[in-house]
């Protein structure tokens, strides 16, 4: 099935705070015509431990918030006018650094399937950190109540590999619990990102998107690391999902003809070239799509990876 | 138009079709038989289908749509029974095709090891979307576990797709590393450290016996009895081409159907391609040869020209976060050279085979961004003498003479923000501030900056920047590295092995950044040494890495002959042996020489009859006197009190004691001991590495003598009034010495080192010294056996004297 544009997304907002001395501001967006929300946003600005940009910010860590009123979320009155009532900040580190913040913002009612999770390394094992999946109750209840040892499942694989990994079919032949829930809410692709932290926890963050209500209607995950495309600013696209033109990878190994993103050249390439996520409404993206988001991972002190998500 | 049969919808026939429509469409009415009931899908993406990376309905090349568009016939889901030539029929299960022209693509089978229990519910092989759906049902229980028999490609790649699945994994390779057919040692060792960071247990040389289960696979058993619970057993150990349709059909075959370089087999109007020929007689596994297979075969089809010419082949395995690449021939052999990078911090190896000026293959790991570049120059047979010095940093570093082909250039060309010492976060501006600061030693920068402070493998690198900073002012140097193969000294070596927990030589090579593949005939015997002193539990004895009388448990003499001396505990005999000796020295004419060491020597065995006087000494209860190792020699006694006027003690019972405690146990260097009764010292206790001598109170141990190249007088260690503790003590101090000296140190160099004040110190702590003996019985356990007795059948004695050496790998004399 093709999404239309106008087909609900479980997430509504997509934003970019970067650091500017001892402030974060506003970077750039896509609001989708929730013009009131987006005024009241691009005139804010977040010290370190304010708000939901500033509190990532100063933890060193994703943070989950899933309810405005009576919160440290600033902007909760245009918000609440927007129709928003969740938000998951999740801050960019180069090692101590931070490059930026990405914050995307949902609504929560009785439609919206899908889940947005940060996985926390526990001695051992990753356990649920916190999460924002909507409707879907009963996979969140699951996921509450799952652990995932090295390798295992989504966030234990990204977690033993390093690097994104975007799976499908999550619905069925897993040895977990969660994976019935998830085929129960239609929750079917997954993309799993490490996260790294000043701090001394890992995280893994995943965003799992349902049919219905997809977060994207295509990934990419674009492999930086110098290790694979050598010294040049440059990425290779492993892997990924779209709707339209089907799967995006070559299917030949070694796969040396995978599309390659330079610096500057195209949305990925904005990436790769100023190191700080990136959103995109405009043109240059892939026929199909009016939206993207793109975010940065390091890792080893270099842009490791690039994974993308188009709606 | 033709009427063209093609029996088998993979990869191969497909671009068969591919081809042939796209340069003749309509030119043939085809008919596709394949055994499963679907079209043709990337086979070589099954491993992410089970891994959950890819769906089923990607991995899908050509479609229902797509056979319709061509107007294929499709016969999914029949079997083809038999080809009649002389009829130019096939049949299938619902009928005769009558053909033009036949294709066989029937690709392979997996091989299912013949063990018992192969044929239990739960055992599978690797092939196809059936066998994929399968893995995936058995996967979705919870608690369920999996073993996949080999580790190879396809193997690993359904390990972490299970893993992945949630499923408890192990690994059994019968080889020594993963991936032996396409990776060398060391990458194998960083594959099977990657596998183990996620949960994936892995067994080498592994001997699977059997498969149990009732009704069901329920564990798998090795030799060595081990069981490991099983709910799926996957078999990965190969491919056998699916050859017997087109034998039936009387087509020439050898392991499979025999194609000519147009594809064609021994009938004119049947043509094979893919898993199930053999050409020139190869068989094929990887997709690379069949596509140029399906080329060559579409162009005979249309009478056009072309030929099928082998190809050097590279590999990726599939599995995400696992970045490894090999192309070529790494295999070793006379006048091939090795190029060898290796980045411990990163988790990197790079290895280059060189002959003749010409890069014949390569294995990556943890950088495979070069590997395009390199595989061309495989591929292309091209001259690498110009770039040979910086071939190994890739195409970046290749200019025509420009700064960077110069390594010290390499160094230079860094930005500042360059990670230099990856352990300590240390980049190259701040070590050249720290240099420009005034420090101007590799040991200033250290102190100053912490680079090469913890591992040591950046100092190399730091050495360069110090060079290229201070230019002429700088002098490398320092304590002296173990060889040419590494930086680091002895020292270092001996203390990252126990740091850093390294268990095997490939992990000692690659996480201490060794610039060869596996050492040399220096450094290989030392750090055999040090991984069997440190881990006796873990590590396997490489009788390859010592030395060659070692090696041959007994000493070469300068005629080529051979001396045999069998242990005499304490000095002592009986009438036996020496009958038994007598007969020996008679029957294989061997002079016979009393030792300073209390024993007797038969000199002049030739190395043919070294098994059979290991066997009759054997037979007579001696076992081997060790005088060729690194390791006890003897324990040199006097009468003492049971025969002695003068004696203070049973010196003699003391000796044999510490004998039989000691012997067998490999040391840095070669060990002496001597028990004297008293002062007059008969024994000469005084100059030996351990000596005794008994005095009324006990007994005075001293240590760290000499009397060789040196002489050297004893240290008194201590005082002890009872046998048990002279024996805990002297135990102890050679643990000490085991752990911590030197290779080829003798324990007067290693004391004269550390400090006899640091010797007493560890070992006046009665806790410390329980610990080392305790340590000197784990490794005891493993290494106290009589090298003679290893020999058991006649066979193994006869095989014995023309042993299948590597002589690459030869340590030296």
């Amino acid at each position: 099935m093709l999404m239309t544009r106008e087909a609900p997304t479980f997430v509504q907002v997509t934003e970019i705070w970067v650091p500017d001395g001892d402030v974060l501001i506003h970077a750039g967006g896509n609001y989708a015509g929730k013009d009131g929300f987006a005024e009241s946003s691009v005139r804010t600005s977040f010290a370190k431990g304010e708000g939901l940009p500033g509190k990532a910010w100063a933890e060193g860590r994703p943070v989950v918030l899933k309810r405005f009123d009576g919160s440290y979320f600033l902007r909760a009155e245009a918000a609440a006018e927007a129709g928003l009532t969740a938000a998951v900040a999740i801050p960019v580190f180069d090692g101590d650094t931070l490059k930026a913040v990405l914050v995307v913002l949902c609504s929560e009612d009785a439609e919206h399937m899908g889940a947005i999770e940060v996985w926390e390394d526990k001695g051992g094992v990753l356990v649920l950190n916190d999460g924002f999946y909507g409707a879907a109750q009963e996979f969140e209840f699951v996921s509450q109540h799952t652990t995932f040892s090295y390798g295992q499942g989504l966030p234990g694989g990204v977690w033993a590999a390093g690097v994104p990994i975007l799976m499908r079919d999550l619905g069925k032949g897993y040895a977990f619990l969660r994976a019935d829930a998830a085929g129960r809410a239609g929750l079917s692709t997954g993309i799993g990102i490490p996260l790294p932290s000043p701090t001394d926890s890992t995280y893994v963050f995943t965003l799992i998107s349902a049919e219905g209500t997809p977060i994207a209607r295509r990934f990419e995950i674009w492999d930086a690391r110098a290790t694979t495309v050598g010294p040049a600013k440059e990425a290779l696209l492993v892997d990924g999902l779209c709707e339209v033109e089907g799967p995006l990878w070559s299917g030949r190994n070694p796969d040396f003809d995978a599309p390659r993103a330079a610096a500057w050249r195209g949305p990925v390439g904005q990436v790769l070239g100023t190191g700080l996520p990136f959103i995109s409404t405009g043109p240059g993206l892939p026929a199909g799509y009016g939206s993207m988001v793109a975010l940065p991972v390091y890792h080893g002190g270099e842009l490791a990876h690039v994974v993308a998500w188009y709606l | 138009m033709e009427k063209l049969v093609v029996i088998g919808a993979g990869m191969a026939s497909g671009r068969v079709l591919e081809h042939l429509f796209d340069a003749a469409p309509g030119a043939f009415d085809v008919t596709l038989f394949n055994a499963e009931p679907r079209g043709n899908y990337n086979r070589i993406m099954l491993s992410p289908v089970l891994s959950g990376e890819k769906s089923a309905e990607e991995i899908v090349t050509h479609d229902a749509d797509w056979y319709a568009r061509h107007g294929v016939a499709t016969r999914f889901g029949e079997r083809v029974t038999a080809i009649d030539p002389a009829r130019k029929v096939v049949t299938g299960e619902n009928g005769e095709v009558p053909y033009d022209k036949l294709v066989i693509a029937t690709g392979a089978a997996p091989f299912i090891v013949p063990l018992p229990g192969h044929d239990l519910p739960g055992v599978i092989g690797f092939r196809d979307m059936e066998d994929t759906g399968a893995m995936i049902a058995a996967a979705a229980t919870p608690g369920a576990t999996a073993v996949v028999i080999g580790g190879g490609l396809l193997g690993l790649e359904a390990a972490a797709a299970l893993r992945l699945r949630g499923m408890e994994v192990t690994v059994l390779h019968n080889s020594g590393h993963l991936m032996n057919r396409q990776l060398d040692e060391a990458a194998g060792y960083l594959l099977e450290k990657d596998l183990a960071r996620r949960g994936i247990k892995v067994i080498t040389r592994a001997g699977t016996e059997r498969i149990d289960g009732d009704g069901k696979v329920e564990k798998v058993v090795l030799g060595d009895g081990t069981e490991i619970a099983a709910s799926l057993v996957v078999m990965s150990a190969g491919i056998r081409p699916r050859a017997g349709l087109g034998m039936a059909a009387g087509l020439a075959a050898g392991r499979a159907i025999t194609v000519d370089a147009q594809m064609r087999t021994s009938d004119p109007d049947i043509f094979a391609v893919g898993e199930c020929v053999e050409f020139e007689g190869n068989l094929f596994g990887l997709v690379a040869p069949l596509y140029d297979q399906a080329r060559v075969l579409a162009k005979t089809l249309l009478g056009e020209e072309d030929a099928f010419v082998m190809r050097e082949l590279s590999t990726k395995l599939k599995v995400t976060g696992c970045d490894l690449f090999s192309a070529g021939d790494f295999a070793e052999g006379e006048g091939r050279e090795d190029i060898v990078f290796r980045d411990p911090a990163r988790g990197i190896y790079k290895r280059l085979v060189i002959e003749a000026d010409r890069l014949l293959g390569a294995v990556m790991y943890g950088d495979t961004a070069d590997a395009n570049w390199f595989f061309g120059l495989i591929k292309d047979g091209t001259d690498i003498s110009e770039m040979r010095e910086t071939l190994i940093f890739g195409p970046a570093f290749q200019g025509g003479g420009g700064p960077s082909a110069d390594p010290l250039a390499a160094v230079a060309a860094l930005p500042p923000e360059a990670e230099i010492c990856g352990c300590n976060g240390v980049c190259k501006g701040t070590i050249v501030t720290a240099i420009n600061g005034g420090a101007q030693t590799l040991e200033t920068v250290k102190a100053q900056t912490k680079a090469s402070a913890s591992c040591g493998t950046c100092t190399g690198l730091v050495e360069q920047v110090l060079a290229v900073t201070l230019g002429a002012a700088f002098e490398a140097g320092g304590a002296k590295p173990v060889c040419g193969c590494t930086e680091l000294t002895h020292e270092d070596v001996r203390r990252l092995i126990k740091a850093r927990e390294l268990k095997s030589q490939a992990a000692v090579w690659q996480e201490l950044g060794w610039t060869t593949k596996d050492g040399c005939h220096v450094c290989r015997p030392a750090i055999n040494y040090y991984l069997l002193a440190d881990w006796p539990l873990e590590y396997r004895d490489d009788p390859q890495s010592r030395f060659v009388n070692e090696r041959n448990h007994a000493n070469i003499q300068k005629d080529g002959t051979y001396s045999v001396m069998p242990r005499m505990w304490g000095g002592m005999t009986t009438p036996e042996e020496l009958l038994a000796i007598a007969a020996a020295a008679k029957k294989y004419d061997a002079a016979v020489k009393v030792t300073g060491g209390q024993r007797i020597d038969l000199l002049g065995v030739k190395k043919e009859d070294l098994p059979a006087i290991w066997k009759d000494l054997n037979d007579a209860g001696m076992v081997s006197g060790h005088a060729y190792t690194k390791g006890l020699r003897t324990v040199k006694t006097c009468v003492g009190s049971d025969w002695c006027r003068f004696g203070t003690q049973d010196s003699t019972g003391l000796g044999i004691k510490l004998e039989k405690r000691l012997w067998g146990s490999w040391t840095p260097h070669k060990v002496k001991l001597a028990v004297s009764g008293c002062p007059r010292n008969c024994a000469e206790a005084t100059c030996k590495d351990v000596g005794i001598v008994c005095v009324d109170s006990g007994y005075q141990i001293g240590v760290a003598g000499a009397a060789g190249m040196d002489v050297k007088e004893t240290e008194r260690l201590v005082d002890v009034a009872t046998e048990e503790e002279a024996i805990e003590w002297s135990t102890a101090f050679i643990q000490l010495y085991r752990e911590n000296a030197k290779y080829l140190d003798r324990p007067y160099k290693w004391v004269a080192k550390v400090g006899l004040g640091w010797v007493k110190e560890i070992l006046s702590d009665a806790a410390e010294r329980r610990a080392l003996n305790a340590r000197f019985d784990v490794s005891q356990s493993v290494y106290q056996t009589d090298p003679w007795a290893a020999l058991v059948t006649e066979e193994e004695r006869k095989s014995w004297s023309s042993p299948l050496m590597d002589m690459s790998r030869e340590a030296a004399e």
